[in-house]
């Protein structure tokens, strides 16, 4: 028999391959009159989300409907469906004055310790970073902004535009992501890397213009520059290296012509051994990407006018559930032709 | 010197003598034949040539990243002279112009050259880098677009100097420095002298620059560097160093240049930079490197590359001419032009130390 949570339940994520839930009978509280109260209803699961060790709420992906609204809330109203921007930063510091508010150092961001995250019935958020949905865009879409910023951010970033050709490495959620974001950009010619066959074809459905299958090999690099070339046509302008390991930086730096630049979106490894100083000579820039900031706006507008279909990357649903919510997070870890996964409360 | 020749308009012409790399280590006076003056093209008598880190490493290996010499060529670019004739087209320029020479040749019809990033031009023609020669000779004959006037009070040898100042003006340029960005500067050698001149002349508020060799630090000093700190070619001594480069800027660090170009210099300029910060990579160490790059984007700690420099030439004249920059006190040991010398001045620069801008008078 399924173990149905009520309340307010929030899951607790012991280590990595296990966890446990815990029912509070209380409700969420209150913090300010700026907060709403928000009842999740949808909520992704995020590569992110399976690396914690301390025993603490996990999930940052969500959207849900306004429970409740604080005294000074204006724009929004109980009943409005939103998505929710996860991290709260500071209001003082130098990087929210000067817009770069994700590079605050005292951000608290759901699921990233010590803030408890959002895998819950209910949580009290900021009402300025809780965005409404146009009636025609779902929860699972609005959860889905979460990641699609990423990629968003990430194409301003490297400056996508028309002019841009992309080469992209990882079709993972990240670079899949990415792909639909620069496309949204205007990129003219999108040409996506993976070691995965399948992982490809996903990208192609989704309107990759070519793809090329990689290895891991460092050895492979210079071929595969040679590959990538052929494929792309004419030069390679951005390439986004959205796994972030020696092989694919380096294939990155090799690739990319000279004034052009390299994104690194993927957290692979922290060290890398890569052919910096032969990039920097060829003035190839390396831009890096945290997070994202004030992405909200544009995510939903790319999503309600269809610039931008995410629905093809949630693969997998769970229920709020014991036993679903163990299911779901093996699932997601397990990669493979699991996308995104989603939990509907 | 050349033989021969007096300039009284006889026929006898004086033959035009370069300083041409051989072999490896082995420099060479012999006669350089120029091409026809173009109708575009001045005859550059040369005044003052300064001999560059390419350079001595050109003559100690004959090869340069992936530029490989494969027949005799004529060394250095960093140069500066008298104009001699003009090409019939030329307007600007007049026999009698004291002029800086920008050594690089693009094809100006490639998409990098429409773009302004002519720099980046694959078919580029520059001053001693094979197979094209260099300019360390009596005369060259050159474009005359890329040869600029000297303001009165500039002299030759810093119209020489404006080349290797470009490095420093296009990073400064490419890494936004401003008055509010606080500088870090890895290596005090030529170009993080320049690198550290041109951002004080872009507003830089505070400039920290470290080395590990302390007669370079006490030229920065006297350059005016804000704050100087020793520090090891150890890898190990990074957390530390970084630890004594935040405390000495007070501030975050806005911008770092890495002007050696090592592990060690790089993972330091990443580490020690804030976030949303940029680290410029301007020194060519070593071609690949191993660094902690991602704990560096995911703080969106920028790397920005330099190749060469654009459009720089008037800026950096004016620079001298304003005195916002003051290059002489890099110009260390000067020489002539005679076998002797040639050979000479390039085993000073070789020796670095307390050589910083080795000068050739012509």
């Amino acid at each position: 028999m399924e173990t149905k949570f009520k309340n307010n339940t929030i899951y607790y994520h012991r280590n990595p391959t296990s966890g446990t839930s815990m029912e509070i009978n209380s409700e969420a509280k209150w913090k300010r009159p700026n907060d709403v109260k928000v009842q999740i209803k949808a909520l992704g699961i995020c590569g992110s989300d399976v690396d914690h060790f301390k025993p603490m709420v996990i999930g940052h992906e969500c959207a849900g409907i306004i429970k409740d609204i604080g005294s000074n809330v204006k724009s929004l109203a109980v009943g409005d469906r939103v998505a929710l921007e996860p991290g709260i930063s500071c209001q003082t510091c130098n990087f929210r004055k000067n817009g770069t508010y994700n590079l605050c150092r005292k951000m608290k961001f759901f699921g990233s310790p010590p803030t408890n995250g959002s895998l819950a019935n209910q949580v009290v958020h900021p009402a300025n970073l809780v965005f409404k949905l146009p009636d025609s865009m779902s929860l699972e879409e609005g959860a889905m902004c979460e990641p699609l910023s990423v990629g968003v951010h990430a194409c301003r970033r490297a400056g996508v535009n028309p002019d841009t050709r992309v080469l992209i490495f990882g079709a993972g959620p990240i670079g899949l992501v990415t792909m639909l974001a620069a496309r949204a950009f205007g990129a003219p010619r999108i040409v996506t890397a993976d070691v995965d066959h399948y992982r490809l074809s996903i990208a192609k459905d989704l309107d990759a213009d070519d793809t090329v299958q990689a290895s891991t090999n460092i050895q492979d690099v210079g071929e595969e520059v040679l590959n990538i070339h052929k494929v792309m046509g004419e030069s390679v302008d951005i390439s986004f290296d959205c796994v972030g390991f020696d092989k694919t930086m380096s294939t990155a730096l090799t690739a990319t012509r000279a004034g052009g630049k390299v994104c690194l979106v993927g957290l692979g490894q922290s060290q890398m051994t890569i052919p910096l100083v032969a990039a920097a000579a060829r003035e190839v820039d390396v831009i890096g990407i945290f997070r994202y900031r004030n992405t909200w706006p544009l995510c939903i507008e790319l999503l309600r006018t269809g610039k931008i279909d995410v629905k093809p990357l949630i693969t997998h649903r769970y229920k709020f559930t014991q036993e679903d919510v163990e299911k779901a997070f093996e699932t997601s870890a397990n990669g493979g032709n699991a996308i995104k996964v989603m939990f509907n409360l | 010197m050349g033989k021969g020749g007096k300039s009284d308009g006889s026929n006898v012409e004086e033959e035009n003598m370069a300083a041409w790399l051989v072999a490896i280590n082995t420099l060479k006076i012999q006669p350089f034949n120029l091409p026809p003056l173009g109708p575009h093209d001045v005859k550059v008598r040369m005044k003052a040539v300064g001999i560059c880190g390419s350079d001595v490493h050109y003559l100690k290996t004959l090869r340069c990243a992936d530029f490989i010499v494969k027949e005799p060529m004529v060394i250095g670019h960093e140069c500066a002279g008298v104009i001699e004739e003009v090409g019939s087209e030329v307007k600007d320029l007049v026999a009698g112009d004291r002029v800086a020479l920008e050594p690089g040749i693009s094809c100006w019809r490639c998409t990098h050259c429409k773009q302004g990033r002519y720099n980046l031009c694959p078919d580029m023609k520059f001053f001693a880098t094979p197979p094209v020669h260099g300019s360390l000779a009596n005369q060259v004959v050159h474009p005359a677009d890329l040869c600029f006037k000297l303001p009165d009070n500039v002299s030759l040898e810093e119209g020489a100097m404006c080349e290797p100042l470009s490095v420093g003006v296009h990073a400064c340029r490419r890494a936004d420095i401003g008055p509010e960005t606080n500088v870090l500067v890895m290596g005090a050698g030529p170009i993080g002298l320049v690198t550290m001149l041109a951002a004080r002349a872009f507003g830089a508020p505070r400039i920290v620059i470290v080395d590990v060799e302390d007669s370079r630090l006490s030229v920065a000093k006297e350059l005016a560097a804000d704050e100087i700190i020793k520090v090891s070619t150890n890898i190990q001594d990074v957390d530390e160093e970084v630890g004594l480069i935040q405390k000495a800027m007070g501030g975050g660090v806005d911008v770092s240049f890495d002007c050696a170009g090592f592990n060690k210099t790089m993972t330091t300029a990443l580490t020690a930079t804030r976030p949303g910060g940029k680290v410029c990579l301007v020194g060519m160490g070593h071609h690949e490197m191993t660094v902690p790059l991602t704990p560096a984007a995911a703080r969106e700690v920028d790397v920005v590359g330099i190749f060469r420099y654009k459009n720089t030439w008037p800026l950096c004249l004016e620079f001298l001419r304003s005195g916002k920059i003051d290059v002489k006190p890099l110009i260390t040991h000067r020489f002539g032009f005679s076998q002797k010398e040639v050979e000479e001045a390039f085993e000073t620069s070789a020796r670095g130390g307390n050589a910083i801008k080795v000068m050739f008078n012509l």
